[in-house]
């Protein structure tokens, strides 16, 4: 090709690709009674938010864990476990074993010790604790579900408070712009994409890759921790066997944002709209009724598409 | 003797840079051709070409006098043409055997594996470039040297008459290297011909027949070897004269305290060594591939466990145990390999610069200001410092990585062969930067596998056999001979 012709940066390029998926779903939304699209009314657009909110803040902690050059299979049981342990909480029902987002930050710490200080593959340690942690949420559970409820209790203010669109997706947005800023604009941030770019060369500089490690495997589970939170207020319950395969959307979002699965490359920017992407599908296949397995094949060749446009790019 | 190969007005751009702009080359049967130049003048994109694993923009090729077209390597391979990288393209975890007959077009395989066959027909192959293991040997098990000679027997096992390797002894000791030469020899008698792209000129004037110079991705001449000399083809290669030896530096009078005292190191690679580094010395380390040069950096730099003897940094006992427990302690390193353990390929040439010295936020003007001095001072060229370090040259790459060291400034540095397979221009900026170094006052510590180098650029010269201090030198009285002879094992252990 000439130089000439300007080859456009990751971000730009997943950007188009939403760009033509809203494009999409504005062409293809049923119209409402007063002839406006349904889709592109404020509380559709909202609501598209708030959805993508949860999958999206895991997906922020994931980013960092894939661009290390590992990944993070466990934060489903994560938000499982967060959301059994709140309803717990919240409804002194059990053991009344405490809440704090504490806990799940060490047990993304725990992931991290064992991938850095033992070697072991992180595929390999973050599915054993996806499969340990979801264990451990419905023994405490007894595998049951804990109603929060509809009363005038604190359990049924926090999920009223909890719920609630500005805050899901305030906090969505706080974090993904702290995020963003600690992966773009702080060492710590360029310390983690050197490590999956070459960790031997990281090692022969010096820098601190367990520490590293362990911190972006914290912030991984510390994310679907308070994930988790939402999901139960959303909810209104306690769920051990919720979040079943969100580790794989979140994957999904990520590497649909350009970031690459082993790691070196990426951003969080082009997460977010790997998030949105996933977001606006879903919205624009459920407000024209397909059925959620149509929507499950549909996703899955945007996936396949949406990387092998952006590969395919990159390379010509 | 007939022409087996003729390239012609072969360009190739790559964005707006021109890597070849009408450069062609002519190889006869039988010959051994030197394709020179400095990095980025376009050597190995022309050998890439020929091997069909780069398409050229324009030109013309002809093979045995005939117009021919390569596509792909397999056209190359078609045709007898053979390529070996300067990375080897092998798979480390299948046998010797498995590697030379994958997708071979003289072995046809189908369905289940045959050793037995693949055995029978490696055999008479690996005896040509005399290879003295069996095709059933995992290549992983094997040194460098010897599988670059499974390379070797890859290619010609495809019934290679042109054989084009990119500078093949980049990597191999001297011995080793003499095991190739041989084998290229060997080779050269049966009527194969050979490219061999090389910055070396001592091997240019022991094997080859003629030399084509490159520069800028021109032709710029094509001499018989005979009728020339190493300081008439550096000048054609650079443009510019340039001396190869260079005043002796005076042996040391009156250092300091030393900055390092090492004494009776063992490591799992090392066994005893002592010396001492003081303030403005280079410390020569020479030694053959696996003498332990690279194993002494390690058990500095705290990369390898210590498992006897003393380091002593300015007097106090210091045993750094992490790299970044030794850049605590003053002392950097760095690496032989600058792809596989200094750089970040995909990362710019500023971050790769600023990696180990930024702490808390990135504060881009505050780097930029830090870096653009040093770049000046390397004379490192970059289209930009937000390009990825893997758009530059071998020669610049190095420097981008010395920066990073001159940038955390430690006061003893390891520079482990950092000249190594860049172009001479870009070794004389390095050697500059060497000599400064000591200027300073910092305690440098030079490894290298070319004595010339070694005797240019070190005080003193610290000769590695094995793993055992072979000798210590001044550098007044250090001579080629002398080195080779103690770091072969052939003098007594005495200092």
């Amino acid at each position: 090709m000439t130089g000439k012709r300007k080859r456009l940066p990751g971000d730009a390029r997943s950007l188009l690709a939403l760009a033509g998926i809203v494009l999409l779903a504005i062409v293809f939304s049923p119209a409402a009674s007063d002839g406006s699209r349904i889709f592109l009314q404020a509380g559709n657009l909202t609501d598209i938010l708030r959805q993508i909110s949860i999958i999206g803040i895991i997906s922020l902690g994931m980013t960092l864990v894939i661009l290390t050059g590992g990944i993070d299979l466990s934060v489903g049981s994560i938000l499982a476990l967060s959301t059994s342990l709140a309803a717990m909480w919240l409804t002194g029902a059990g053991q009344e074993p405490g809440y704090g987002l504490r806990i799940f930050y060490a047990l993304g710490a725990l992931n991290g010790a064992a991938v850095a200080a033992l070697d072991i593959q992180p595929f390999i340690v973050t599915l054993a604790s996806m499969i340990g942690i979801r264990g451990l949420a419905k023994w405490l559970t007894h595998n049951a579900n804990i109603d929060i409820g509809f009363g005038r209790d604190v359990a049924a203010a926090f999920a009223e408070v909890f719920r609630r669109k500005p805050l899901v997706i305030g906090s969505y947005a706080a974090l993904a712009a702290v995020f963003w800023a600690l992966l773009a604009r702080t060492v710590f941030g360029r310390h983690v994409r050197a490590i999956g770019d070459n960790e031997t060369a990281a090692r022969y500089a010096g820098l601190p890759i367990r520490r590293v490690k362990v911190i972006v495997y914290a912030l991984s589970g510390l994310l679907a921790g308070f994930a988790g939170v939402l999901y139960a207020a959303e909810n209104h319950q306690g769920n051990p066997n919720a979040g079943v395969a969100y580790e794989l959307d979140a994957i999904a979002a990520v590497v649909i944002g350009g970031t690459r699965l082993s790691g070196g490359k990426g951003s969080i920017t082009g997460t977010i709209v790997g998030t949105l992407i996933m977001g606006v599908l879903t919205n624009m296949l459920r407000l024209n009724n397909v059925d959620s397995n149509v929507e499950m094949m549909v996703k899955a060749v945007i996936i396949v598409l949406a990387v092998a446009v952006q590969r395919q790019r990159r390379t010509d | 003797m007939p022409e087996l190969l003729r390239a012609e007005s072969i360009s190739k751009r790559y964005g707006g840079v021109y890597a070849l702009q009408g450069a062609g080359l002519s190889v006869a049967e039988g010959e051994i051709h030197a394709l020179l130049g400095e990095n980025g003048a376009g050597k190995s994109t022309l050998a890439k070409i020929i091997a069909g694993s780069v398409r050229p923009d324009s030109g013309r090729i002809f093979f045995r006098g005939a117009p021919v077209s390569i596509r792909n390597p397999r056209d190359a391979q078609r045709l007898g043409i053979g390529i070996i990288y300067q990375e080897l393209d092998l798979f480390p975890n299948l046998t010797i055997g498995e590697n030379i007959v994958i997708g071979n077009r003289s072995f046809q395989e189908k369905g289940f594996v045959d050793f037995a066959r693949i055995e029978f027909f490696c055999g008479p192959v690996l005896d040509r470039v005399g290879l003295g293991r069996g095709a059933r040997e995992l290549v992983a098990s094997l040194p460098i040297g010897q599988a670059q000679l499974v390379a070797l027997a890859r290619a010609l096992s495809m019934d290679a008459r042109l054989i084009l390797m990119d500078e093949p002894t980049s990597a191999l000791s001297d011995d080793a290297a003499a095991r190739l030469f041989d084998v290229i020899g060997a080779l050269k008698r049966s009527g194969v011909s050979i490219v061999y792209v090389s910055h070396k000129m001592d091997e240019i004037f022991r094997i080859c027949d003629r030399a084509t110079v490159l520069r800028d991705g021109r032709v710029i001449a094509t001499e018989e070897v005979a009728h020339t000399t190493p300081e008439a083809l550096i000048r054609l290669m650079v443009g510019r004269e340039l001396s190869t030896t260079g005043d002796r530096l005076s042996s040391p009078v009156n250092f300091p305290a030393p900055l390092l005292s090492v004494s009776h190191l063992t490591t799992r690679k090392l066994r005893d060594v002592t010396f001492d580094l003081h303030p403005g010395e280079v410390l020569g380390v020479a030694g053959l591939v696996g003498a332990g040069r690279s194993e002494l950096g390690a058990a500095l730099f705290g990369l390898d466990r210590i498992r006897g003897g003393e380091i002593r940094v300015r007097g106090a006992a210091a045993h750094p145990r992490s790299p970044a427990a030794a850049m605590r302690l003053g002392i950097g390193l760095l690496p032989e390999d600058r792809k596989l353990e200094g750089l970040m390929m995909d990362m710019s040439v500023a971050e790769n610069t600023t990696i180990a010295a930024s702490r808390g936020l990135i504060r881009r003007t505050r780097e930029e200001a830090a870096i653009e001095p040093l770049y000046a001072r390397l004379a490192l060229r970059s289209p930009s410092w937000s390009a990825p370090v893997s758009a530059l040259s071998g020669g610049n790459q190095q420097k981008a990585l010395l920066a990073r060291w001159l940038l955390v400034n430690p006061d003893i540095v390891f520079l482990d062969d950092p000249a190594r397979g860049i172009d001479v221009g870009a070794k004389q900026d390095i050697y500059r930067i060497i000599g400064e170094l000591a200027a300073a006052g910092k305690g440098v510590l030079l490894a290298s596998s070319e004595l010339p180098e070694l005797l240019r650029c070190s005080h003193r010269i610290l000769v590695l056999n094995e793993g055992r201090m072979a000798a210590m030198f001044d550098a007044a009285e250090a001579t080629q001979e002398k080195i080779m002879a103690a770091a072969s094992g052939a003098v007594a252990h005495d200092r």
